[in-house]
């Protein structure tokens, strides 16, 4: 059985006075995403629409965008959600700089989370082969745990999720601010001081006003918030504690 | 080209504070923090009113009769109603601001959102019995 | 613009873009480098994320096999910012596949490949969500990547080299003169203009779409577009890859990532890469394929459901098409001249794996520096790549 969805595109370019929205009708198979019905539409109806995309599995975290509102990452949203026959409106994330049509620039949250030095790759524990170092182990041991990415995609669709990201220009955001806690909780070679510096002032971590919008978006396990809610409780020890050692 | 020539509809460009007030398929975490601040702005306003209302003690007993009579009225009474609810919610979810802040019930903030909500309705309506029947 | 060396267009910012983009800075070059889309919005962004051990290629493609293994190495040093590396299993389901075991640990011994054998029990409790039924299997180096950040750090490190980076710019005409390649007509898509880039040669990367922008100058890239559906879940599976112990088929791989797992994949060959339709009956073939390593893998709930084409090294004329054709044809890569063609300057590039772009990268690099008379020594194999995030922090935008 196919679905058909009317998609109302938010739509802008430089030079354009103010953005406004193309209507396109596109037949999907019920098993397909927003992201498959965004994508037929750019490649049977207007060529000119921008949309960024690249793994259609949640991994890459390029496709963030809004339907109806609400962030989503269309490569995993199915078709089916939304009524057959209905209009659903799509928007570019919020509280990013716009390029054209969809498409936003990530180098301000990208400059976030490099200040509180995210790194992806997380670090192993104690007998866990650490993908960083010069020499790892070529056939790991039988006992040795996976080394993962971490959850954060860094799709940005928390900060555009949060109240005060939208009222707050210099605010860190919910993603720098999880991906922190995650430096703090495995450093992986990071001066926890620096991190920690990064996060303990007033567009950092106690900016946060609780919102909790940002767990509610996120797409991948990542809690924003309640991350928020850990450091504020253990963060100025372990900054503490740094700023002792540094001593 | 695009098929169902509706027309161009211009979109709205983003307001930043507006924002807290779109209402679209908000989170209860949301709802919390929208409430909380137009609670919080109606307190103000009524700390405002409060010493306005105040300041008419120095014109002598009159002027403050004549208050006293307009506060009886049924439509003051029911403001006074919609206080206590912004009073109880506004107290009530800044304990729960409080407590997650201090990471306790994190978990758990939307049911201590739902009942501080609940708390704020019960007592609310209490206040609003014992009013009327006065 | 950095290097003051000849200056090159790169046609696409997939994994062999990128990395030809990174050593040609490295080397000196001028670069730009034109996409029509996001970084990896083409085959690579939808492509497994499996960093090859070489072990998949060792009984039918030796000379594959020794590349992976070697790109699997340098990879692991230069990039380390990208790669999950908790190596990968060849499991054993049917006494065939048992009895494949020792062609294929020869094939691995003679790429170079380090294999160790795993009996049922060992494997059940390292991985206790594999079926009981499993009869054995090899653990192999294979590693798992994340294809855009695979891109992104080859770009960054470009750029912090001077290289330019256009996306949402497509190409739509190699421009040629007198039999030479002038550079390109480009369409800026984020404001809707057109652009001409001129340069000292153009390579193009641009995977499934090579064959139109060589068109473009009156040239052919022979090219088979072959597709291959690829489903997520959302559970993960396995700590490491899981692979069938058998000559390549479908559905014999599943790539663990963070808390999914993706099975892969079918192939089949479509003309036209832009929209491609996902045949229901592939879809259905690849969860029964996994509910065959891991009990249960049907029921969960997908995570995506994708299907891009690879763009495989075509005949050089016309040849009959069939079915399985398309997996015999060699997982090696072609760079082609376009010289006699009357578009001296212009190189096409064409298959070729992730997981050996920088490979075909140096040897492009080095056909291109030959021809233009600017050879340097290719230094991609030692040079640690910038973090993937470093893209867009320190954007040149034209």
């Amino acid at each position: 059985m196919s679905w058909r969805l009317t998609l109302k595109i938010h739509r802008w370019q430089p030079g354009d006075r103010a953005p406004y929205y193309d209507h396109f009708t596109v037949e999907v198979p019920e098993e397909a995403y927003v992201l498959d019905a965004i994508e037929k539409v750019w490649a049977e109806q207007d060529r000119s629409l921008a949309f960024r995309h690249a793994c259609h599995h949640a991994s890459c975290g390029s496709c963030g965008l809004r339907v109806n509102g609400r962030e989503k990452l269309p490569c995993i949203t199915p078709v089916t959600d939304y009524p057959n026959g209905s209009t659903i409106q799509i928007d570019p994330l919020r509280h990013f700089p716009l390029v054209r049509d969809l498409v936003v620039d990530m180098g301000p949250f990208s400059q976030a989370m490099e200040a509180v030095r995210f790194s992806i790759i997380r670090h192993a524990s104690e007998g866990v082969p650490d993908a960083r170092s010069s020499e790892p182990p070529i056939l790991p041991e039988e006992d040795h745990e996976a080394t993962r990415f971490e959850n954060c995609l860094e799709c940005g669709l928390c900060v555009s999720a949060c109240p005060i990201a939208g009222s707050a220009l210099n605010y860190l955001g919910p993603a720098a601010l999880a991906a922190a806690e995650r430096m703090l909780v495995e450093p992986r070679g990071v001066d926890p001081l620096a991190v920690w510096e990064a996060i303990d002032h007033d567009d950092g971590l106690w900016r946060c006003h609780g919102a909790f919008e940002c767990s509610a978006a996120c797409p991948s396990e990542v809690d924003p918030a309640a991350a928020i809610m850990r450091l504020r409780r253990y963060g100025p020890k372990v900054g503490q504690v740094a700023r002792q050692q540094r001593r | 080209m695009p098929n169902a020539d509706k027309g161009r509809v211009p979109a709205e460009r983003s307001r930043r504070v507006s924002r807290w007030f779109d209402p679209r398929g908000i989170a209860p975490g949301q709802l919390a923090f929208v409430l909380h601040r137009i609670t919080g702005l109606g307190l103000v306003f009524y700390l405002y009113l409060h010493l306005a209302v105040l300041s008419l003690l120095a014109r002598g007993p009159e002027a403050w009769d004549r208050f006293i009579d307009l506060a009886k009225t049924t439509p003051i009474l029911i403001l006074d109603v919609v206080l206590i609810f912004g009073l109880l919610f506004h107290a009530l979810n800044g304990l729960r601001l409080t407590l997650v802040s201090l990471n306790m019930g994190v978990r758990r903030q939307t049911a201590l959102f739902w009942g501080a909500a609940l708390v704020t309705v019960v007592l609310t309506a209490v206040a609003g019995w014992m009013i009327f029947r006065m | 613009m950095g290097g003051g060396g000849p200056h090159v267009v790169v046609v696409g910012a997939g994994s062999t873009g990128a990395a030809i983009a990174h050593d040609l800075a490295l080397r000196g070059f001028a670069v730009t480098v034109v996409e029509r889309g996001e970084v990896g919005s083409g085959t690579t962004g939808r492509n497994h994320g499996l960093l090859h051990s070489g072990a998949r290629y060792a009984v039918t493609d030796p000379v594959a096999a020794r590349e992976c293994i070697e790109e699997n190495l340098i990879l692991r040093k230069i990039m380390p910012e990208g790669l999950e590396l908790n190596g990968g299993y060849f499991i054993a389901l049917t006494p065939e596949d048992m009895d494949f075991r020792q062609t294929f640990l020869e094939g691995c011994e003679a790429a170079g490949i380090p294999t160790r054998e795993l009996t049922k029990e060992q494997l059940l409790r390292m991985e206790p969500r594999l079926s009981p039924k499993i009869l054995g299997g090899v653990m192999v180096p294979d590693g798992v990547f994340e294809p855009y950040r695979f891109c992104l750090s080859f770009l960054a490190s470009a750029q912090a080299r001077g290289a330019r980076v256009l996306t949402y710019h497509e190409v739509e005409g190699v421009l040629v003169e007198g039999g030479r390649t002038r550079g390109v007509q480009v369409r800026d898509r984020i404001r809707g203009r057109e652009l001409t880039i001129t340069a000292d040669a153009v390579v193009n990367a641009a995977g499934p779409w090579a064959a139109k922008v060589a068109a473009t100058a009156g040239c052919r890239v022979p090219l088979i577009l072959a597709p291959g559906v690829m489903i997520a879940v959302g559970v993960r599976y396995s700590h490491r890859v899981v692979n069938r112990l058998a000559p390549p088929g479908d559905g014999d791989i599943i790539v663990p990532q963070r808390f999914t797992s993706m099975i892969g994949t079918t192939s089949w060959t479509v003309q036209d890469a832009d929209l491609i339709p996902i045949p229901p009956d592939h879809v259905e073939r690849m969860m029964d394929a996994g509910e065959a390593f891991f009990p249960g893998f049907r029921r969960q709930p997908k995570r995506g459901v994708f299907a891009v084409a690879r763009p495989l090294v075509g005949p050089e004329e016309d040849q009959a098409e069939g079915e399985g054709f398309e997996r015999a044809v060699t997982r090696d890569f072609a760079c082609k001249h376009h010289e006699a063609e009357g578009a001296a300057g212009l190189f096409s590039v064409t298959g070729g794996k992730t997981t050996t772009s920088r490979l075909m990268a140096e040897a492009v690099v080095d056909q291109v520096g030959r021809w233009l008379g600017f050879e340097r020594p290719c230094q991609t194999r030692t040079e640690v790549l910038l973090p993937p995030r470093r893209f867009f922090t320190e954007r040149v935008v034209s």
